[in-house]
């Protein structure tokens, strides 16, 4: 578990960095936190010819709120994210993610860009149809959520792009709740809602090779009232509508049910729960 | 020193080894760095079986920094086979290479070893080996497969060993039962998984034919003993050294291949250490694994609860070879040996088996088989009692080995000599509050809540064997003794020499208590210095509970032996009958008189550097060597009582409380104990709900990483609530072991709490969230 010979290049700022993908001739690797990275090439599973090391590139760790959107820049530690009270989803989904030292050097864009269906961040910036902004060799661009997650740990990134920033839209009202096997875990399933005005969207980790978007159908729009009934009827629309698959830690039939209880557990939060209006 | 003498022994004294644990100053195999040392990688067969039908080392040599790759077919290493042997009629004896020869058995299984300058280059160089094989079919179950290649050519049915324990009649005294019960029980492969993995550095100096190795083993004098035969060295030219060693649990107690490729390559590279040291990929493929387990079980109740009888049939997956020295009887012949536990029974027959598997070789690991046979005699117990309408708890009092009873031969002929397990229980159920558990249940079960159980173990550990006991396998050594050297110095302080070593277990700290105690000092003027070949007489090292036992029992009786020494000496200085002296403190007195007449410190200096004041007759130094044996073992009994909640919509487990008593006989060290008790039901409790090793049908290992295997953190376990009763051991120091016996009961008290609380009866583990789900849900 000796990562294999990789060259080294320390950015300087993100212009500096997209420069040095584009020199790796698609070898590049951004290292911003390094915590699934890091794993990844000690088990020899990941072989970049260049890290590109984003750590020191300035003016990349602000969080600022506009106009109802938390703007967040890429090396936004799960820390720093899980302690701000802006976007409370996103505090509360941060603090799920593994230990305190891994919460501490991770990165909000690291997370998104890795893509794992697992992760907690993936399925809060879709609940919250949210974008990254994203730096590359012609310019920088604009990606939604549904355009940047691609497959299990895919995404729409050329290897010569970074994410630079981030929007998350706060909702109204939100909830969240995962089933892990311990604390700390990555998730069996996790379930991110969240509300933008009568819109409700329901979000689903651990269940398909993206963040599973629900499509409740009628069920979508929401007055602002939850009744536990209507909860029920709504995850077990969520339970209809994914396709899990089976693995070492539960079977299908299980990732199933494991949706409708977090669904159900994170719609009552969400209807107890709304965002302050001072953000 | 006050003249006031305090036993250290019963007493929380401060932890020797702490000062540098705790500070990131210890000294493990991990941190040594000699000059001119290389590295070491290991390349491992993604087969879990196959012919090996040609090794292309150039590319490795190619690459920058690596000096030499080694394979099986070396002239240093093709002759050398690391043989398990044991009189055990109807064991197959089978070789294991220490680089794969011929063909692969299991997938991690070393095929060739590269070494280069460091780590980095050696794995760069191991990626660039390239292996031909020609695969073979292979076996990963060891009860449900067609064979159609063996394992061993030795071994044409993969059985390496089966035995069968009798006592009774069963088949008669099951025809009388009242009630007869079936289970047919599978337990989940795991291993022990200690923090710092294997390691080792070997480095031989051809000019006085001179090998040291530095291993994290659990077993230095053993490891010297086989590597003298392995290597065709004298055992005098070997120096095993164990520093602090980062966990062992068993795992460490096996001198593995890859330990005796290292030393042939470090003799084939004279003068240059080669060092070793296992990732955790490496430590999971193929450290050994432990706990693939089968039960087919039927057991006979009388109307009033009495357990008459028991029929097992038993499997036990031994892996790719027969574990060294241990062989593939460690774990089938302990089933066989302790499945009746802490219960009377007339009537038995229990056959076991070691069947040989293309897996990782399953090797001791803490509680070895008893994790496992605990769950299913307990299984029996809960299913008889459903079957009676009886209590679980009334039911086990009907069937304890009581004070009465003892010594207790059962049915395999073990001799019992514990008889507390109705004390164990009775503290256990008042700590637990079960009638208040009981009310909860009530009380859920009537206004809603998650269903509460609440599961019972009751085990006995068998711990310290001596050579009666550690007779069972039949191999060509017995465990039953260590050895112990205490000095004191010139300057009346004490040097301890002892045969055990220390995996982070505080036996430092242990042995200095009781030599202390023995010999009439202070604690801290004792130091003790283990696990190292060429200071220590002899010790078979840290297993089956034994080290507070035996290497216990020879620090006393040499620590009493110099006290009679020092006594003597004194009472020939001051011209006072030696029985009319006391030594305490490291003052000696008088017996009844204030002021000492003499310091140790003035006896040790005449011992030595005073041959002038030497009185006739005495031979110069203080010091003593005793050995230890204590015959037959010291059992110790345990009880766990647990209340956990189900949540049937998850299948989400949460352990309420959790109670543990067991008789560790006089307590050395009430800390230490207590660590040992809380770290045991911890690694049980990883067993029974987390840790699973699972190959998949091609016999690869799919929980490779710590991501997919599972171990419990601090926030899985629950506050573990600890008790004890006391019952002397037989032995100088009156202990019982403790290390292994909270390991035995927690897949028991799971799945009885499971049944408790669902009513439903778990046939497999571990008992994780998904399986609760499955087994619930309609």
């Amino acid at each position: 578990m000796k990562c294999p010979p990789f060259s080294y290049h320390r950015a300087t700022d993100v212009a500096d960095a997209v420069a040095a993908l584009g020199a790796a001739d698609g070898e590049g690797k951004i290292l911003a936190g390094g915590q699934s990275l890091v794993p990844l090439l000690a088990l020899r599973l990941a072989r970049p010819a260049v890290l590109v090391d984003v750590n020191r590139v300035p003016g990349l760790d602000g969080l600022v709120v506009r106009d109802g959107v938390l703007h967040a820049g890429a090396l936004v530690r799960h820390l720093h994210l899980a302690g701000q009270d802006h976007h409370p989803l996103a505090a509360e989904a941060a603090r799920w993610i593994g230990h305190t030292a891994i919460r501490s050097r991770g990165t909000l864009a690291g997370s998104l860009a890795h893509a794992d269906p697992s992760a907690e961040l993936p399925a809060v910036l879709r609940a919250c149809d949210g974008a990254v902004h994203v730096a590359g060799p012609g310019g920088t661009r604009r990606l939604g959520a549904d355009e940047l997650f691609v497959g299990a740990l895919q995404s729409s990134l050329a290897e010569t792009e970074m994410i630079t920033g981030v929007e998350l839209p706060v909702p109204d009202a939100w909830g969240f709740a995962e089933f892990a096997r311990r604390h700390g875990d990555f998730a069996i399933v996790s379930v991110a809602a969240a509300r933008f005005g009568d819109r409700l969207r329901v979000v689903v980790g651990g269940v398909a090779g993206v963040p599973h978007l629900v499509d409740p159908g009628d069920l979508a729009t929401c007055d602002g009232g939850l009744s536990a009934d209507r909860v029920a009827i709504l995850a077990a629309a969520a339970a209809d509508d994914v396709d899990p698959p089976s693995d070492l830690h539960g079977s299908a039939g299980y990732r199933r049910a494991l949706t409708e209880q977090m669904t159900a557990r994170a719609l009552t939060q969400l209807a107890g729960h709304r965002t302050p209006e001072a953000a | 020193m006050t003249g006031d003498h305090r036993p250290a022994s019963g007493t929380p004294v401060r932890r020797k080894e702490d000062a540098r644990l705790l500070t990131g100053r210890g000294r493990y195999v991990s941190d040594l760095a000699l000059p001119r040392m290389r590295h070491v990688a290991f390349v491992r067969s993604p087969l879990a079986h196959g012919r090996i039908t040609g090794i292309d080392t150039d590319g490795a040599l190619a690459v920058d920094g690596v000096t030499a790759v080694f394979t099986g077919e070396h002239p240093a290493l093709a002759s050398v086979a690391l043989r398990a042997l044991s009189a055990l009629p109807g064991y197959v004896e089978t070789d294991q290479p220490p680089l794969a020869r011929d063909k692969v058995r299991f997938a991690g299984e070393a095929v060739a070893a590269v070494v280069a300058d460091d780590r980095y280059l050696a794995e760069d160089g191991a990626e660039a080996v390239v292996v031909d094989y020609e695969p073979l079919t292979p076996t990963v179950c060891a009860w449900d497969a067609g064979i159609t290649d063996p394992v061993h050519d030795e071994a044409p049915d993969n059985l390496l060993l089966s035995r069968t324990f009798t006592a009774g009649d069963v088949d008669d005294a099951l025809a009388g039962a009242h009630v007869v019960v079936d289970r047919d029980l599978t337990t989940n492969r795991h291993g022990g998984n200690p923090i710092e993995c294997r390691a080792g550095v070997a480095r031989y100096e051809a000019a006085d034919r001179r090998l040291t190795f530095w291993s994290g083993t659990q077993v230095p004098h053993l490891v010297r003993t086989q590597l003298a035969e392995l290597l065709d060295l004298p055992e005098g030219n070997i120096r095993v050294i164990a520093p602090d060693v980062g966990g062992g649990f068993g795992v460490k107690a096996v001198l593995y291949p890859e330990d005796v490729a290292l030393c042939l390559m470090a003799m084939a590279t004279p003068g240059i250490p080669l060092k070793w040291v296992e990732d955790r990929v490496e430590h999971l493929l193929a450290a050994t694994h432990a706990r693939d387990h089968r039960y087919v079980l039927r057991a006979g109740f009388a109307a009033d609860g009495e357990l008459l009888a028991v029929r097992a049939d038993v499997w036990c997956n031994v892996g790719a070879y027969s574990v060294y020295p241990w062989t593939a009887g460690i774990e089938p012949l302990m089933a066989g040996g302790l499945l009746t536990g802490p219960y009377k029974l007339a009537h038995y027959a229990c056959t076991v088996r070691g069947v040989t598997t293309n897996t990782s070789p399953s090797g001791p690991y803490r509680g070895v088989a008893r994790p496992a046979t605990v769950f299913a005699m307990e299984a029996l117990l809960d299913s008889g009692a459903r079957a009676l309408d009886m209590d679980p708890i009334a039911l086990r009092r009907r069937n304890l080995i009581l004070p009465a009873d003892v010594p207790y031969r059962m049915p395999s002929r073990l001799v019992d000599d514990s008889g507390a397990y109705e004390a164990c229980l009775d503290r256990a159920v008042a700590m637990f509050d079960l009638a208040g558990w009981r009310a909860e249940q009530g009380r859920r079960r009537k206004v809603g809540g998650r269903p509460l159980g609440i599961g019972v173990g009751i085990y006995n550990e068998l711990t310290g064997l001596g050579r009666a006991a550690s007779a069972g396998p039949r191999m060509p050594f017995r465990t039953g003794h260590d050895a112990c050297t205490v000095r004191i110095n010139p300057d009346g302080a004490v040097t301890v020499f002892s045969g055990v070593t220390s995996q982070g277990q505080g036996l430092e700290t242990t042995m200095a208590q009781v030599v202390a105690d023995a010999l009439g000092v202070d604690y801290d003027a004792v130091d003790v210095r283990i696990g190292d070949t060429d200071s220590s007489l002899w010790g078979f090292g840290a297993f089956s509970s034994r080290q507070a036992v035996i290497g216990g029992g020879a620090a006393h009786l040499a620590g009493a032996d110099v006290r009679a020494k020092a006594l003597a000496l004194a009472g020939a200085l001051c011209e006072v009958d030696v029985s009319d002296l006391d030594l305490r403190a490291g003052q000696v007195h008088v017996r009844g008189q204030e002021k000492p007449v003499i310091a140790l410190a003035e006896v040790a200096e005449v011992a030595y550097l005073r041959s002038d004041r030497l009185p006739e007759g005495f031979e110069p130094g203080l010091e003593s060597t005793k050995f230890y044996d204590p015959i037959r073992g010291a059992f110790a009994a345990g009880v766990q009582i647990a209340a956990l909640e189900f949540d049937p919509a998850t299948g989400e487990i949460g352990i309420l409380d959790w109670v543990c008593v067991e008789d560790a006989g006089r307590i050395v060290h009430p800390v230490i104990v207590a660590g040992q008790v809380a770290g045991s039901i911890a690694q049980g409790i990883g067993g029974a709900m987390y840790e699973h090793l699972v190959y998949d049908e091609d016999g690869n290992l799919s929980t490779g990483t710590l991501l997919d295997y599972l171990m419990p953190t601090a926030g899985e376990i629950p506050e573990l609530r600890i008790g004890h009763v006391c019952t002397e051991g037989a032995n100088p120091t009156h202990v019982r072991g403790v290390g292994e016996g909270g390991t035995l009961a927690p897949n028991a008290v799971v799945a009885g709490a499971l049944l408790d609380a669902l009513g439903v009866e778990v046939d497999d583990l571990p008992v994780t969230p998904a399986r609760v789900w499955e087994l619930v849900s309609p």
